[in-house]
């Protein structure tokens, strides 16, 4: 069947079934990556996606079923899974599907560079990058891959109210992981970048970084257990707002596990601190005319100078709330339901730059990287995660520092954040400038 | 969905038709269903049936791989051509494959899943429980998971295999909350081809289980930051034997020569007091399975043995590039992506010591009960893992527990320092991720002692 059609189908077939409300949600992705290693091809990986996910409301409940079989038989009986799934959830007075809003169909980002650029280009891009790597050190040794990717997507979107979306976009990006080795000792560095415009992709730009990572790193020792001010550069502040993201959805705060759910209006976290969401961002990875649930893209400000400004909120959360969504019903597939969640998230940029940052401080420790971020803990914002990087002595950075622990609380991080840097970068949806953050413990020798 | 010996046979020899050395056709279908309770209410009742192949071309070292949902047998060999162009090879004629079926459809097809109504039955039971904890319990989520899985696979040296796996995950995670102080605690149960233990009794059991962490932790004490000894008890399951030893066994890594065990096979690697095992073949456990991922039969295989590096765990590719047989080690989260050396069951075998004998040695240091995700870098061996339950250790006995704690060491060094293991052994499970792909996986260890361990806590 014709996409337009499958999603049509979907429609009809679940108010036949008795839905009181139907959405049906389509998606296609093409993916693409090419893992170099050695100066040679190692995998080419090429994929197409398409499935269909169907949500219904009946009888103040919902339901939702998908499927990747799009013959008729399996899409008639996703719907019959989809209505069966309502009746055993809980009766929710909440239950509805948005009503259709008008949105930009400009910010559907569609390179055509990325779909004409033959894929010797693309394995020519990931090679660049591994010889970036591989010449900007001799003691850069190997590297365990390089990569070009990239993805292109087509969404269709309608409900029973009559919405219809439908847009396509796509993004690439390229990334390295090396070794470097001297004296008996091994370390690791990475780089990545991912763009919506092919053009972006600096290859020279990613291989330095990671090789520069692994360099500086040689010779790394534990320190002994102390308090040190932190320079987190970007790479790593925008680790945090993984665990931030969770605990600033209307979700988390409506089922009683956020640690923010008291702090609207009030100064959650030091006057620097600015937070950020756009889904309508220019060059945004996550940026699309609409959720996914149709309702248009925007802006919101979550924290302003460290006063706590609002959640973020899907159709559903800001139903209970008697709000309006702020277009965060975000969905990773077809395989699941829209759920609060974050599109482009930032701290916003401050005016001094990283140097400045590490000149300021006397004792501290420069972050390279981070082990075990998923470990975090988003509903108490206690965290304890492996740390590398560099001693920072006298507004310089010295020597290198592996297999230390940083631990502390989120909500006493971001009271403790002196300064914010001008160097905002973006990792996939989460993006952040340096940041100079007041003493934490360093667990070590 | 299954394809007939011949389909798959002209699959095959289109993906060759343009040379290479090697080609691979990966069928599945799979039913899920989610069942997610909070608040005491079941918000979703999520089913979805996903299917879709895999079209795997290997020639020299490099890897051609083309997913589709199309698993028609056109589809398949519009994928099979893609792979084909993919590699951009002109010479080569029209292989002929002759397939020989090794699995059986029975195998594992006696397992069926549990009912909708009756897995809704054992998530609202966990919730009843988890709050009759008292009123410090503030919010409780049970997560209920099974996955119904049929696979194919046919490969060009003649092996064709279909399985199934039935895997069902239920998750118990409750928040607690006193004054100011929030902290959670949860459990975990899973299992595969086997639903016997998915009992009422056992869903009460986890819940308790769960609220006590989350209850205990609001009174715990914030751990002690620096170098310590570290008991880490056999219920706290096998975290540290996955991260700190596991990864670094698996043959990508080593063949990439990014591991600290690579080119030291029957060299000393850990204490004589050390074996540890890959075990598939388990019955009933999260990691198991009946044939991997690309059809080779699962087997038990001993990686570290009295502390001699004995064998790593290999995938096809990488046994075939170092001129070894797999371990039946190739897995993959799905059709949508390419195999790849993984564990399954993965456990320190048990010692002599009594678990009580290794705490009442210990005059300083931290009683591990249950251990958290955690994380390694292959390369260094560094690892971190989160402690979910922990309890200082004062002159041989167990004192305050403490929270907020996570453990970082070296794993070649942990390994080597190991100097008392217990007579008992307990399992986790988790889905252990690596290049982005998700599998199921079970760890345990006994009681072991690690003489040294830096412990990140609060100054």
């Amino acid at each position: 069947m014709e996409r337009e059609t499958i999603v049509q189908t979907g429609l009809q077939l679940a108010e036949k079934a008795g839905a009181d409300e139907v959405e049906t949600y389509f998606l296609d992705r093409d993916n693409l990556t090419i893992e170099v290693r050695g100066g040679k091809l190692e995998t080419l990986h090429r994929s197409r996606e398409r499935g269909l996910g169907i949500r219904v409301v009946k009888a103040g409940s919902f339901g939702y079923a998908f499927t990747s079989d799009l013959g008729q038989a399996a899409v008639a009986d996703t719907v019959e899974l989809a209505v069966q799934g309502a009746k055993y959830s809980s009766l929710d007075s909440g239950a509805s599907l948005p009503t259709p809003a008008s949105y930009d169909r400009s910010l559907a980002q569609f390179d055509g560079k990325i779909e004409e650029t033959p894929l010797e280009a693309k394995l020519d891009l990931a090679l660049a990058i591994e010889q970036a790597a591989l010449n900007t050190d001799t003691r850069i040794t190997k590297s365990e891959r390089a990569a070009y990717e990239e993805n292109d997507y087509t969404v269709l979107l309608a409900n029973s109210h009559g919405l219809r979306v439908s847009y396509r976009a796509n993004f690439c990006g390229g990334y390295v992981w090396v070794v470097a080795e001297a004296n008996g000792d091994v370390q690791t560095g990475s780089g990545l970048s991912y763009s919506t415009q092919l053009a972006q992709i600096d290859p020279v730009a990613i291989g330095q970084e990671a090789a520069l990572e692994a360099v500086r790193l040689l010779g790394a020792r534990p320190i002994k257990t102390q308090k040190l001010a932190l320079v987190l550069p970007p790479q790593v502040a925008a680790q945090f707002l993984g665990i931030l993201a969770t605990a600033l959805t209307a979700e988390a705060v409506q089922k009683g596990r956020s640690l923010f759910a008291d702090q609207i209006d009030k100064q959650m976290a030091s006057p620097v601190v600015t937070i950020i969401d756009d889904g309508s961002l220019v060059g945004g990875i996550n940026t699309a005319p609409t959720d996914g649930e149709g309702v248009p893209s925007e802006r919101t400000i979550l924290v302003e100078n460290g006063v706590l400004r609002t959640f973020l909120h899907n159709s559903y959360t800001a139903g209970k709330e008697e709000t309006v969504s702020t277009g965060n019903g975000v969905r990773g597939s077809f395989k699941t339901t829209p759920e609060v969640g974050p599109t482009n998230m930032f701290f916003r940029p401050g005016t001094a730059s990283e140097e400045e940052l590490i000149q300021s401080v006397d004792q501290g420790l420069y972050v390279f990287d981070l082990m075990g971020a998923h470990t975090a803990n988003p509903i108490s914002g206690d965290f304890s995660l492996g740390a590398t990087g560099l001693l920072i002595e006298q507004g310089k950075l010295t020597r290198p520092v592996r297999q230390v622990i940083l631990a502390g609380n989120i909500q006493d991080m971001l009271n403790q954040v002196q300064a914010v840097a001008s160097n905002l970068r973006f990792y996939l949806g989460f993006g952040s400038p340096a940041l100079l953050v007041e003493p934490l413990t360093i667990s070590g020798d | 969905m299954l394809l007939d010996r011949s389909d798959l046979e002209r699959v095959l020899a289109e993906t060759l038709a343009a040379g290479g050395d090697f080609a691979e056709v990966f069928l599945e279908r799979r039913q899920i269903s989610n069942i997610g309770l909070e608040a005491g209410r079941v918000e979703r009742v999520h089913s979805g049936l996903d299917q879709g192949a895999g079209i795997r071309l290997l020639t020299g070292d490099s890897s051609i791989y083309v997913y589709t949902n199309d698993i028609s047998l056109p589809g398949l060999m519009k994928a099979a051509a893609d792979a084909r162009t993919a590699l951009k090879q002109d010479s080569g004629e029209p292989q002929v494959l002759t397939l020989v079926r090794e699995g059986t459809e029975k195998r594992g097809a006696a397992v069926s899943p549990i009912s909708i109504d009756q897995a809704v039955e054992l998530v609202h039971a966990a919730d009843n429980e988890a709050r009759s904890a008292g009123d410090k319990i503030r919010q409780v989520l049970v997560r209920y998971r099974s996955s119904d899985q049929k696979v194919q696979v046919a490969n060009s040296l003649g092996k064709m295999v279909t399985d199934y796996r039935n895997r069902t995950i239920m998750i118990v995670h409750v928040v607690a909350a006193e004054g100011t102080v929030v902290q959670t605690g949860y459990e975990s149960l899973g299992s595969c081809n086997d639903n016997s233990m998915f009992t009422r009794n056992e869903a009460l059991e986890m819940a308790a289980v769960s609220a006590r962490r989350a209850l205990m932790l609001l009174g715990a004490k914030p751990a002690p930051a620096g170098r310590m000894p570290v008991v880490l008890a056999g219920e706290a399951g096998g975290t540290m034997i996955h991260e700190a030893c596991g990864h670094g066994l698996e043959a990508d890594i080593v063949g990439k020569e990014m591991s600290v065990y690579a080119g030291k096979l029957g060299q000393r690697v850990a204490s004589e007091l050390v074996t540890v095992i890959d075990d598939p073949t388990l019955p009933g456990k999260y990691g198991s399975y009946t044939y991997d991922d690309e059809g080779t039969p699962a087997q038990e295989t001993v990686l570290i043995r009295n502390g001699i590096l004995e064998s790593y765990m290999y995938d096809l590719e990488w046994a075939r590039r170092q001129g070894v047989r797999s371990t039946g080690n190739g897995r993959r989260q799905s059709f949508q992506f390419h195999p790849i050396p993984r564990m399954s069951n993965t456990y320190l075998a048990s010692g002599e010591t009594p678990p009580a004998e290794i705490i009442g040695q210990t005059d300083h240091g931290l009683l591990v009960k249950r251990m958290g995700g955690g994380q390694v870098n292959p390369t260094t061996g560094d690892f971190v893992f989160d402690v979910a339950e922990g309890y200082l250790i004062e002159k041989g006995r167990v004192s305050y527990p403490v929270r907020g704690a996570t453990l970082s060491g070296n794993g070649p060094r942990v390994l080597l320092a190991v100097d008392l293991v217990g007579t008992d052994l307990g399992f986790g499970i988790g889905t252990c991720g690596k290049d982005g792909q998700g599998v199921p996986v079970s760890d345990a260890q006994p009681t072991i002692r690690i003489p040294e361990l830096v412990v990140g806590g609060l100054l």
